[in-house]
C-alpha cells in the first residue's frame, strides 16, 4: 500500500494571517484521515489547497507519487463535498450527479447508469428528476457526496459536509459516509470542528491549531497520549490539578502517581486527569472532596466535586456506582489510572 | 373573522391597484381602435403606422441597434458582474457607486463624453447608440445581475464545477450563466426596452432610429401615436412572457410531489 496522498511544507497567508503554517501529512491509501480544530485554524484552506482551489504560499503536494503543486484544480481528480450547498440549482438530481463525468465527455447512456448507480449507493434513487430544492439538507449533501464519489475520485475530500444538518441525520449520514469510504476504498480527508465525529469514523485524526499540525494518530492514541497541553484539552474533557513533579513522581489527591510522559522538568507542573479516571467512594472514611453536582447522563453520570484548595473537578462514573452521591456528601475521590499525565504549562 | 378581514382588504387594495394600472391601458387600447372619429372600432390606427414610409428601414435600425447592445450588455457585464461576486468584492462598493452615474449624469454631457471614449470604429456609425445604451442601461442591467448572483452561492458553485472537472468556460456556459439565467434576462429586458424607445440619445446625435421616427410621424396623427404606444407595450409584454417560459428552472408552484 503506497502512500497516495503527500503533503509536504504546506504554508499560505492572507495577508498578516498565517492560515496554514508549515503543514505536513501524508494520508495511505483507502485510508480516512480527518482534520480536527477550532474554527479558523486553517482546516477548509489545507482542504481547498489540496484540491487545487487555493494557491499555497509555499509547499508540495504529491499524488500517488506524482507532483500536482502546479497541477489546475479541474485536472485533479479529486472530490469534493463543501459545508454550504452547492448543488447546481438548474440541474436535476441526476444531472449533479453526472456533472463531472460530462466535462469528462463520456457518452450520455454511461452517465446517467453511473448517476443511478451512486444515486443507489446514497438512497436516493426515486429522487433522480428532482431538482435540488426540492430536497432537505440531507439529502442534498448526499447528491453531493454522490456527485464527488460519481468521478471515481483519486482523493475525496470532505469539508464539514454535516455541519449544517440536525444531530440525528449528522450521525447517520457520517456512518454512511464511512461506509461507502471504505466499501469504495477511497482516500479521504474529512475535515470538522466537531471531535466526536471525527473519532467515529477516522482512521486517524489531525489536530489542528493556528495553521499548525499538532498531533496527528489514531483516535484512541489522541485520546489517551494527547502530546499536547493543546490537543490534551481540545479531546474529551480533562481536569487540570496543579502540583510538584519530583523523582518522576506527582502527588494528586493525596497520593502518588508516576507520570507518563518522562520528559517534564521537576518542579511545578499541571496534571492532566480524564474524568473517567477519576473516581468517587461514598463509602471511604477518608474524605479529601465534597459533592457539588450529579448530572444523569444515561448509563454514566457527571459529577463535579470541590476539592481542598477550592477547585473543582469532573468525575464521570457509572450511573449505578453513582446513585448515592447527593450534593454536599462527602467523599474520597480517587484516580484509577497508576500513571497520570502531566504538563509544564 | 380576522383572516377574512385581513384578506377583504388586501383584496380591495388590490383591485384598486389594477384599476390603477389596467384602466389607462384599457382605454387606451380602446382609443387606439376607433375607426377615425366614428364609435366603429377597426385596425385602422394600426394599419396606418405600418404604412407610413420609413417604418421597416427604422425598425430595422433599432434593432440592429439593440442587438448590438444586447451582445455588450451580456459580453461585458456578465463576466464583470460574476468577478465582483468571486474575489472583486473589495471592488464592489466603488462599482456600486460608479453604476449610478449615468443617472445622474445629464444625457447632453454622457453624449458628447462618450462619443470621445468610444471605440474609433463605431465613431460616425448608428452603433455608437449601442455603446450609449448599454451604459445608460447599466444601472438596471447592473442591478439585476447583482441580485441574482447575490442570491446564489456562487463561490461555491464555481469551486464544486471546477473541482467535477470544468474548465473555465464550462464553468462560465454551464454553471454560472444557467444558474443565473432569470437575471440575466431581466438585465437584457433593461436593455431591449430602453433601445426601442430612448429617444434623447438619437436625436442629439442625429441618427434616425424607430423611437425619432415615432415622435416625428405620431405629430400628424394622435390616433395613430396611440396605437404605436400600445403596440410597443405589448410587444415588451410578449418579450417578458418569452423570457419567463425559457427559464427552465421549475417554480415552487411547479413541483409536483410523487
Ligand atoms: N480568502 C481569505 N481571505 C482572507 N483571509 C482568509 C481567507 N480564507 C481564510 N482566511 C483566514 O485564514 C484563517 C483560516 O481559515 P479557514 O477557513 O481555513 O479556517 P477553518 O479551520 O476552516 O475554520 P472553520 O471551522 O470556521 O471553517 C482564518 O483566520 C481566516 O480568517
Ligand atoms: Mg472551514
Amino acid at each position: 500500500m503506497g502512500n497516495s496522498l503527500k503533503i509536504e511544507g504546506l504554508s499560505r497567508n492572507f495577508g498578516s494571517v498565517i492560515a496554514l503554517d508549515d503543514f505536513s501529512l501524508t494520508i495511505k491509501k483507502g485510508e480516512l484521515v480527518s482534520l480536527l480544530g477550532p474554527s479558523g485554524c486553517g482546516k477548509t484552506t489545507a482542504l481547498r489547497i489540496v484540491a487545487g482551489l487555493e494557491r499555497a504560499s509555499s509547499g508540495e503536494i504529491t499524488l500517488n507519487d506524482k507532483k500536482i503543486t502546479d497541477v489546475p484544480a479541474h485536472k485533479r481528480n479529486m472530490g469534493m463535498v463543501f459545508q454550504s450547498y452547492s448543488l447546481f440549482p438548474h440541474l436535476t438530481i441526476e444531472e449533479n450527479v453526472a456533472f463531472g463525468l460530462q466535462m469528462r465527455r463520456e457518452p450520455k447512456e454511461k452517465r446517467i447508469g453511473k448517476a443511478g448507480e451512486l444515486l443507489e449507493l446514497v438512497g436516493l434513487t426515486t429522487q433522480h428528476k428532482r431538482f435540488p430544492h426540492q430536497l432537505s439538507g440531507g439529502q442534498q449533501q448526499r447528491v453531493a457526496l454522490a456527485r464527488a464519489l460519481a468521478i471515481q475520485p483519486e482523493v475525496l475530500l470532505l469539508d464539514e459536509p454535516l455541519s449544517a444538518l440536525d444531530a440525528q441525520v449528522r450521525q447517520n449520514l457520517r456512518e454512511e459516509i464511512r461506509r461507502l469510504q471504505v466499501e469504495l476504498n477511497t482516500t479521504t480527508l474529512f475535515v470538522t470542528h466537531d471531535q466526536e465525529e471525527a473519532m467515529a469514523i477516522s482512521d486517524r485524526v489531525g489536530v489542528m491549531s493556528h495553521g499548525k499540525l499538532e498531533q496527528i494518530d489514531t483516535p484512541d492514541e489522541l485520546y489517551n497520549r494527547p502530546a499536547t497541553l493543546f490537543v490534551a484539552s481540545f479531546i474529551g474533557a480533562m481536569n487540570r490539578i496543579p502540583t510538584q513533579l519530583k523523582d518522576g513522581e506527582v502527588e494528586v489527591l493525596g497520593e502518588k502517581h508516576s507520570v507518563k510522559n518522562h520528559n517534564e522538568k521537576d518542579g511545578n507542573v499541571t496534571a492532566l486527569i480524564r474524568p473517567e479516571s477519576i473516581e468517587l467512594l461514598h463509602d471511604s472514611t477518608y474524605h479529601n472532596a465534597v459533592v457539588v453536582t450529579r448530572s444523569f447522563l444515561g448509563a454514566s453520570s457527571r459529577i463535579t466535586v470541590r476539592i481542598g484548595d477550592g477547585s473543582i473537578l469532573q468525575s464521570l462514573m457509572p450511573s449505578s456506582d453513582s446513585m448515592e452521591l447527593h450534593p454536599g456528601d462527602l467523599v474520597q475521590a480517587v484516580i484509577t489510572d497508576k500513571k497520570v499525565l502531566i504538563t509544564n504549562a | 373573522m380576522m383572516n377574512f378581514r385581513k384578506n377583504l382588504d388586501a383584496n380591495i387594495a388590490l383591485a384598486i391597484a389594477a384599476i390603477f394600472l389596467f384602466l389607462p391601458l384599457i382605454a387606451a387600447t380602446e382609443f387606439s381602435l376607433r375607426d377615425g372619429g366614428t364609435e366603429k372600432h377597426s385596425l385602422i390606427s394600426y394599419r396606418w403606422i405600418l404604412d407610413q414610409s420609413g417604418f421597416s428601414e427604422n425598425l430595422g435600425i433599432t434593432m440592429r441597434v439593440m442587438a448590438l447592445a444586447v451582445i455588450l450588455t451580456l459580453v461585458l457585464m456578465v463576466p464583470t458582474v460574476t468577478w465582483l461576486h468571486l474575489g472583486g468584492e473589495k471592488y464592489k462598493r466603488l462599482i456600486d457607486v460608479l453604476t449610478m452615474l449615468p443617472l445622474i449624469i445629464p444625457v447632453v454631457a454622457l453624449a458628447t463624453g462618450a462619443q470621445l471614449a468610444l471605440p474609433g470604429f463605431v465613431h460616425g456609425t448608428v452603433y455608437e447608440l449601442s455603446f450609449l445604451y448599454v451604459v445608460v442601461s447599466m444601472p438596471y442591467t447592473y442591478r439585476a445581475l447583482d441580485i441574482g448572483m447575490s442570491a446564489r452561492p456562487l463561490a461555491t458553485l464555481v469551486a464544486a464545477a471546477r473541482n467535477l472537472g470544468a474548465s473555465w468556460i464550462n464553468v462560465m456556459l454551464r454553471v454560472i450563466v444557467p444558474s443565473i439565467l432569470p437575471s440575466i434576462f431581466a438585465a437584457l429586458f433593461m436593455t431591449i426596452t430602453l433601445s426601442l424607445g430612448e429617444f434623447t440619445l438619437a436625436q442629439l446625435l442625429h441618427w434616425n432610429t424607430f423611437p425619432t421616427w415615432i415622435t416625428n410621424i405620431s405629430q400628424q396623427n394622435i390616433l395613430g401615436a396611440t396605437a404605436l404606444a400600445v403596440g410597443s407595450l405589448f410587444f415588451a409584454w410578449v418579450l417578458l412572457y418569452i423570457f419567463t417560459f425559457l427559464d427552465r428552472q421549475p417554480t415552487q408552484s411547479a413541483v409536483n410531489e410523487e
